[in-house]
């Protein structure tokens, strides 16, 4: 079942047109990614679907209800939700404050009344946020400000956050940037683990570390879609292998036909 | 018992401290850091919870005191009902100018509360005159009738007035601290992007605030106009501007007691200097300058910790969650 649909997108920024008249579908259970080179307009499409600025033409659903105008508060409420390119946490606050922050408005009404009547401390002790604690593995650090933990270890907590709000569509901007090898390892079991479970939309640059999880990989390339499919199948297209492996194909083909 | 006594130790110094001031310094300096703690606030919760620096202070603070001005010259005499009127405005004001100010950025957003600071400062002035008597101001301390149990039109019990509000002040305060709504104050001021795209409103979370300091603002010009019995369009003045921001840079911007912590340095300093030399100002500005350098915390940010230990002793019982507004 189709859940998110964008038909006909355009954005542009100023002359930039940073994309360009691109349709995609995303459907139920779906785990799907986007790649792209630096510029192919991967993110400013992943921003247009989770609501940070509108298209200049086209228009977006999810279930069938047109939400192209719908502000990212709007969408949360219908269980879409995101992480950042760069990782996006309140490092003022502690990782458990930042748990019961996002806990608190996907399971409550979170009215600036409910605001004012519930403590933090209130909600430190609930059992979904305890067991994404363990799940992530950050009830070591449950009491620590944010700003001292490691870029890993705040990956680790913005991707919790986001499983605790329980969304119907989790979307990923670049989930494995900036991590190392053992971190990379982990986001990764995190993200397994919910296959089957949640609709997830990735846009990667590592490709070779999602690729064996992506059921059907999009490429981007100047703010157009160039390829869709399975992984070896928009690999071996030529149109990807010039734009995202800078593989010349003409001098490729005329080195063929030479030997 | 233990951890009521960490949670309200703070709260607990600082008016012991007021308190003590009390015997020993003349009533009308200790009503004056009182009234001058409370209006700052305000401030400091803008500046260390949301974010927002404000140079319009005056503004907010003129609207309370000409509220319960216009009250008790003009229609009443209840200096209760007058504080309750000077409240009200300023309540009202805040909700008015609110929704357009809290969309800026801070740098605007300490701009454009500036030039509302000298817009009121004109209204007061000049335009409203008829009204407002213009710069001989509203002089209304006769017109009070004295209040049965607390007699506030009589500076010594204004004084335990002005304590006990204050303390129900600060207690607000740290009760705000601890809620989802402070931590979503913090949240906004950092990273308003990841708030919005947790589902909260990052326009009415900042209009809350906002409309909480400057009532509370609102508040301390009310009280002021009740102690003094008269108001002038002097208490917009722009050049007045600065004062709560420097009070609460001194004190430690986004702490919870550096509003009280400032307004006894600022005011004691100003107090002391002032009767040496006319241009206290000159001697004032370089010390507030090499006090901020000595400590970008301001004096209860750096005394803070240190007083934890003393009254702790062993570290394992001091507060996880300090007083400061910022570090919750």
């Amino acid at each position: 079942m189709e859940i998110f649909r964008a038909s006909n997108v355009t954005k542009r920024f100023g002359a930039l047109v940073a994309v360009n008249n691109v349709s995609y579908s995303l459907h139920e259970h779906e785990v799907a990614g986007i790649i792209g080179s630096n510029g192919a307009g991967k993110t400013t499409f992943f921003n247009l679907l989770t609501g940070m600025f509108p298209p200049d033409e086209g228009t977006i659903h999810y279930r069938d209800v047109e939400i192209t105008h719908e502000t990212p508060q709007q969408r949360v409420t219908r269980g879409v939700m995101r992480t950042f390119q760069l990782t996006s946490t309140f490092d003022n606050l502690t990782v458990i404050d930042n748990l019961v922050l996002a806990y608190f408005r996907a399971h409550r009404k979170a009215s600036l009344l409910q605001l004012f009547l519930n403590t933090c401390k209130q909600h430190r002790n609930n059992e979904k946020i305890t067991a994404i604690l363990e799940t992530f593995d950050l009830k070591d650090l449950r009491d620590r400000e944010v700003r001292n933990l490691s870029l890993g270890e705040k990956r680790r907590l913005e991707i919790a956050m986001t499983m605790l709000a329980e969304p119907k569509v989790l979307l990923l901007d670049e989930p494995l940037a900036g991590l190392a090898e053992s971190e990379i390892q982990a986001v990764l079991e995190i993200l397994r683990r919910q296959m089957g479970r949640q609709t997830i939309l990735i846009v990667e640059h590592k490709i070779s570390h999602v690729k064996d999880f992506l059921q059907r990989i999009t490429v981007m390339h100047e703010g157009s879609i160039i390829a869709e499919g399975g992984y070896d199948e928009c690999m071996s297209h030529p149109e990807v292998r010039r734009s995202y492996w800078q593989i010349d194909i003409d001098a490729e083909t005329s080195a063929e036909a030479g030997s | 018992m233990r951890k009521a006594f960490d949670w309200w130790w703070g709260i607990a110094l600082a008016f012991s401290l007021l308190a003590a001031m009390r015997a020993f310094l003349p009533l009308p300096f200790v009503n004056e850091i009182l009234i001058f703690s409370i209006y700052a606030i305000g401030c400091s919760f803008l500046l260390g919870r949301v974010g927002f620096i404000s140079f319009g202070q005056p503004a907010y603070l003129a609207i309370g005191a000409y509220g319960t001005a216009f009250y008790l010259f003009y229609f009443g005499t209840n200096p209760y009902i007058g504080i309750l009127a000077g409240l009200a405005s300023g309540f009202i004001a805040a909700l008015i100018v609110g929704p357009l100010f809290v969309r800026l950025r801070s740098d605007y957003f300490a701009l454009v509360n500036l030039a509302l600071a000298v817009i009121v400062f004109f209204l007061m002035q000049k335009v409203l005159a008829p009204i407002t008597k213009g710069d001989n101001g509203l002089w209304f301390l006769t017109n009070m009738t004295s209040t049965p149990v607390l007699d506030i039109t009589r500076p010594s019990q204004f004084f335990v007035f002005a304590f006990i509000v204050g303390l129900a002040i600060w207690a607000f305060y740290k009760y705000l601290d601890d809620t989802l709504f402070g931590a979503c104050c913090l949240a906004t001021k950092i990273n308003e992007d990841k708030l919005q795209f947790l589902g909260y409103s990052n326009f009415s979370i900042r209009l809350a605030a906002f409309v909480i300091a400057n009532t509370t603002t609102a508040l301390a010009g009310s009280l002021y106009a009740v102690y003094i019995g008269a108001v002038s369009p002097e208490i917009t003045s722009p050049a007045r501007a600065a004062d709560p921001v420097v009070v609460i840079l001194l004190g430690g911007a986004g702490t919870l007691y550096g509003p009280i912590v400032g307004s006894i340095a600022y005011t004691g300093m100003k107090d002391v200097i002032s009767k040496l030399i006319g241009n206290w100002e000159m001697i004032i500005g370089p010390l507030l300058v090499i006090i901020m350098l000595a400590g970008e915390k301001g004096i209860w940010g750096t005394l803070e910790p240190w007083l934890k230990t003393l009254l702790f002793r062993n570290k394992s019982v001091v507060p996880q969650k300090n007083s400061s507004i910022e570090g919750n």
